[in-house]
């Protein structure tokens, strides 16, 4: 290659982890969750591919994906729209045989033809639960470097709370490693560990044709998970390589870290951390600029474009097209797409999902730990 | 495959008016509006009316004209047939000639029309702010069985010898123009928006071209010629928003009345009309906890913890504690630094603005001045920029200029 693209494709799981916030995934999945005023979750680990010279790029998604496909229509909003390459959604597969995937070993599967026939040399995979300006060339340089089998991502941290207390026993949720010298010696499936931890980003960088063995393999023993099917048990035959990631990360486990880390973002301090690397992409609405009306007050909030605000509006998270009516309060509050506040209704720790009405004079108040959610297209 | 009318924009003026503004960039590519260019609003009026053809003549300063339009995606003029072609002046077998006007800018690409087969072509201007639609102009052309139309605005009869006027007969039929009269016998001004059919308006740039007196003027040559014809040639009444933002203040004047869409006329809020422009990608725009924000637009980027009062902060504005910005236009990128205050003027993009920096004031009775910044332009801290001030070099930290 003459310029700078990487040498891998990108796959990326955007149902993983849906089950965690059922409420926000009840008309679309993880990937296409509203965050950051103006973002879904899957701009930030698509963009940073795109921003790594990646560009073929798989989304094998699995269901609830209509919002995820109008979203990212053919790909141009990422530089995605190419001859070679570029993005390509993959639909589950209607046939008898092939149900709808559960882990990633499936999911895998039902794209080894297409794998086969590409020619990058390595492939990266990631979940899109994590909002992160994520660097994919260090890893795949540390990658290449180490001559492992597989590199994997991993944050020093505590076990998140929600990830501990959200549970159901038939699901692999998440993972930490042990780590020696760089490489990983352990791999612990939903441990209870108290302390900083090991904690899986769940980004992998592997050898396409390595990928391809390991999966047909797996998939031909009936195997699901690729953690705890293929990595686990080879932990002493495979050189898997630790890649601590010390970027700015939001992880959404459940509804109170999708208010808080959204809430985070009004600090101007994380908020470069997350954006001020390379740019995150996403679709264009068109809007036009946020209209500030005479008797509006603002103070700490984050609004996207489309917003006209004449009530009073604090420490909020504004997405594209908010209206705010006289009279109105809304304060600790994130209002996805199009909520419209009537005049003199009142808000506080209150979660819109798009297009709701808070009809005139209504009041509504959730707390701190306990985030109020309007789901989608209600008339409150 | 024949389109039905396509668009040729007139984008070369150098906006010399502007002076500060368009040292770098052509009049077209003026930002406006908190996320706009002066070009979004033809375009946009083009797609919305259904003209997927467009070609922008360009001459003056095309660069970041040229980039801003691309491939025409963001206006959806990214077409297999047609599309948005930008048309600087060429080499040509027999040399290659500057835009000698803007009869001859079309003349020069008789060949880029031809290609089209189109039956009418709508001349438009790059440099007025104007939601209008070109398909209604179109029906009013047909129905009226012209052979050229001209949009034109009702103005004060008081102003009306500051334009170009058409008398009309009480069927709109044009009857005389009268360019800049002393004694208006007409108070309908053209707009500089035409509508001919393809042959007639071809027919008439071929002769005006062989004319070596002609100045090779739509207003001054082409229109003349067809009167002194007798061609079928009829006013379209326009009666919503327009505004010529050839000059600093009109410009200024414009942008402040996009804050008030409920009595100005001009609505960027409308769906059913949307702008089109190209995306700034930042992320959504943040206002402190300490920030004064009233009757704004603000838009992606900014971060604003000082005072913003009716004003307009492009893309990426920011404005620190203790900052005011107050009756401005500021353009993106542009950092108002901790005890600045900017009022009443135009600040162009990427320009640094120093601690406690003064730019402009706002007027005292019967003054009118817009101090008016150059884009990439450094103000030092504690320096002084009069209100009728046009600054295009840095000032120096404690200087004053007037």
């Amino acid at each position: 290659m003459v310029n700078s693209n990487a040498d891998a494709l990108g796959i990326i799981f955007p149902n993983s982890y849906d089950s965690l916030v059922p409420e926000l995934v009840s008309e679309r999945l993880m990937a296409s969750i509203p965050f950051a005023s103006r973002y879904r979750m899957v701009d930030f680990i698509l963009s940073s591919m795109v921003n790594c010279g990646i560009g073929n790029v798989s989304i094998i998604v699995r269901k609830n994906y209509h919002s995820l496909m109008d979203h990212l229509g053919s790909g141009r909003e990422w530089d995605l729209t190419r001859k070679n390459g570029g993005l390509n959604i993959v639909p589950p597969f209607a046939e008898k045989s092939v149900a709808v995937y559960n882990g990633r070993v499936e999911a895998l599967a039902s794209i080894l033809g297409f794998l086969r026939s590409q020619k990058e040399k390595y492939v990266v995979m990631s979940d899109a639960d994590i909002a992160v300006n994520f660097d994919f060339n260090a890893m795949i340089d540390a990658h290449i470097k180490s001559g492992a089998d597989v590199t994997v991502a991993y944050l020093e941290e505590e076990i998140p709370a929600s990830a501990l207390a959200a549970h159901p026993e038939d699901k692999n949720l998440y993972y930490t490693f042990d780590v020696e010298d760089g490489w990983v010696k352990g791999l612990k499936i939903n441990p209870k560990d108290a302390g900083i931890q090991n904690f899986s980003m769940n980004i992998y960088i592997v050898g396409r044709e390595f990928l391809i063995e390991q999966i047909s393999n797996a998939y031909a023993h009936g195997y699901i998970y690729f953690e705890r099917d293929i990595l686990a048990p080879q932990l002493d035959t495979l050189k898997i390589r630790a890649f601590r990631f010390d970027g700015y990360v939001a992880q959404i486990n459940d509804m109170k870290s999708y208010f808080d880390e959204n809430m985070k973002l009004l600090k101007d301090e994380n908020l470069d951390a997350l954006f001020s690397s390379n740019p995150i992409y996403t679709k264009i609405r068109d809007d036009n600029p946020t209209r500030y009306i005479a008797g509006a007050r603002a103070a700490n909030i984050m609004a996207a474009d489309g917003c006209v605000i004449e009530g009073d509006v604090e420490n909020s998270v504004l997405f594209r097209g908010v209206k705010i009516a006289k009279g109105a309060k809304v304060k600790n509050c994130i209002l996805m797409q199009d909520t419209v506040v009537e005049a003199d209704a009142c808000l506080e720790y209150v979660i819109t999902d798009k297009n709701v009405t808070i009809t005139s004079g209504k009041e509504l108040k959730g707390t701190d730990s306990f985030p109020v959610f309007v789901a989608k297209h209600q008339k409150v | 495959m024949a389109k039905e009318m396509i668009a040729m924009l007139l984008a070369g003026g150098q906006g010399s008016r502007l002076y500060a503004l368009t040292q770098k960039l052509a009049k077209p590519a003026v930002p406006f509006g908190g996320k706009y260019r002066i070009i979004d609003f033809p375009l946009s009026n083009c797609v919305n009316s259904g003209i997927d053809t467009v070609g922008i003549l360009t001459q003056y300063q095309p660069l970041v004209l040229n980039e801003y339009i691309g491939n025409g995606q963001p206006w959806d003029l990214d077409r297999l047939h047609g599309g948005v072609h930008v048309l600087p002046p060429y080499q040509q077998a027999t040399g290659s000639d500057w835009y000698k006007g803007t009869a001859n800018a079309i003349y020069q690409n008789i060949s880029f029309i031809e290609r089209y087969n189109p039956q009418y072509v709508i001349i438009l201007s790059g440099d007025q702010i104007c939601k209008q639609d070109y398909s209604d102009f179109l029906r009013f052309h047909k129905e009226k069985n012209a052979e050229f139309s001209v949009a034109v605005m009702e103005v004060p009869w008081d102003d009306a010898s500051r334009f170009g006027l058409m008398v009309t007969d009480e069927n709109d039929k044009i009857t005389e123009f009268q360019e800049k009269p002393k004694n208006p016998k007409s108070n309908l001004a053209s707009m500089g928006i035409y509508i001919f059919n393809w042959d007639i308006l071809k027919r008439y740039l071929i002769e005006d071209e062989a004319d070596p007196n002609s100045e090779n003027d739509f207003g001054n040559n082409i229109i003349p010629n067809l009167l002194r014809d007798g061609r079928n040639m009829y006013a379209y009444h326009f009666n919503g928003y327009w505004k010529d933002v050839g000059t600093i203040s009109s410009l200024w004047e414009a942008n402040m009345e996009v804050l008030d869409p409920e009595h100005s006329g001009i609505n960027l809020f409308d769906d059913k009309w949307k702008i089109y422009s190209r995306n700034s990608g930042m992320t959504g725009h943040r206002i402190t906890a300490d920030a004064v924000v009233e009757n704004s637009m603000i838009t992606d980027g900014c971060r604003v913890a000082g005072t913003v009062k009716h004003s307009i902060l492009f893309a990426g504005v920011q404005v620190e504690p203790g900052a005011v910005v107050e009756d401005a236009v500021v353009m993106g990128g542009t950092i108002i630094k901790s005890g600045a205050v900017v009022q009443h003027c135009i600040v162009a993009e990427n320009v640094v603005i120093g601690e406690n920096a003064v730019v402009g004031a706002m007027p005292a009775d019967g003054e009118k001045g817009v101090a008016t910044i150059g884009s990439g332009v450094y103000i030092g801290d504690n320096a002084k920029v009069g209100p009728n001030a046009m600054v295009n070099n840095n000032v120096k930290g404690g200087e004053e200029q007037w």
